[in-house]
């Protein structure tokens, strides 16, 4: 299997097969990286595909190290772009969430508690947690994407995952 | 300080609804606009670039016949010389020209643009 830094430098040179391999390869993590950042599942899907053209457009300027940090820092700004667009919306509505996915399938379950934790982080928190645990980025390439010092980058995914834990283990008990 | 190890129970959890969003409707969601443009580029580059080629090679005659006139009027009087080369070329042709040049420098913009 090619890696990420070969498909994309084939990708740069214009074989679309190549990127149609990078988009297979990581929709999940973006995917699942804008709908833990935007406010509906729909929006979360327009930033993932706007995040892929744009990297298709700007594959050329890739230069190597994790392509998946490269890709989740273009859907961080795009995520960006989307929200400095947006009004303020009413506060997560918790109630109606269980309503919608009141599954019985513990997978479901499992995933409604870790979504609706997520929810209850601060904003900064959330998007420092979305991408160092949920995205896999180290502390250096989220400090990079956000531009937040690297300390308060550390500080965040810290009380980030301690919070996460607390509402899980909570919601495990009760 | 915490390392960036110690969460991987939370990671697994995250990794595994990422897991579950993989889906071939939104891999052509993402392709189907690039496809798209990709079908255009290449008549549109060649298109373009033989446009530019038919320009430059259209203005050949009129250039060497300017060139061979500022030769020419070198050879003759100082006041022959005086009178630009340019200006056998008509001002029909210099127009033609700069208005291909103008295309064909916004259809390469346009074919260059990736998505």
């Amino acid at each position: 299997m090619k890696s990420d830094i070969d498909l994309a430098r084939d990708a740069a040179s214009g074989k679309e097969a190549a990127f149609e391999a990078l988009v297979r390869r990581h929709q999940g993590t973006i995917r699942g990286m804008t709908r833990r950042l935007a406010r509906h599942a729909a929006e979360a899907d327009d930033i993932a595909q706007v995040t892929f053209l744009t990297a298709w457009r700007k594959i050329g300027s890739y230069r190597g190290g994790s392509f998946k940090a490269w890709l989740c820092t273009i859907a961080y700004r795009e995520f960006l772009q989307v929200r400095r667009k947006q009004k303020p919306e009413v506060e997560f509505d918790e109630g109606a969430h269980i309503i919608a996915f009141d599954a019985s399938a513990a997978r479901m379950a499992e995933h409604l508690d870790l979504d609706r934790a997520l929810k209850t982080l601060p904003e900064n928190q959330r998007i420092c947690v979305v991408l160092c645990v949920a995205s896999g980025l180290s502390h250096s390439e989220a400090t990079a994407a956000t531009g937040f010092p690297l300390g308060t980058v550390k500080s965040h995914v810290n009380r980030g995952v301690v919070a996460l834990r607390k509402q899980l283990a909570d919601e495990d008990v009760a | 300080m915490q390392t960036e190890e110690k969460y991987d129970d939370l990671t697994a959890l995250f990794a595994a609804q990422d897991d579950a969003l993989h889906s071939d409707a939104f891999v052509d969601r993402v392709m189907r606009p690039i496809h798209k443009r990709a079908r255009w580029r290449g008549p549109l580059l060649f298109g373009a670039g033989g446009l530019g080629v038919g320009a430059a090679i259209s203005q050949m005659g009129g250039l060497l016949d300017a060139v061979n006139g500022r030769v020419a009027s070198l050879n003759l009087s100082f006041s022959q010389v005086q009178t630009p080369a340019l200006e056998t070329l008509s001002g029909d042709t210099l127009w033609a020209a700069a208005i291909l040049i103008v295309v064909v420098s916004c259809a390469a913009i346009v074919a260059t643009e990736r998505a």
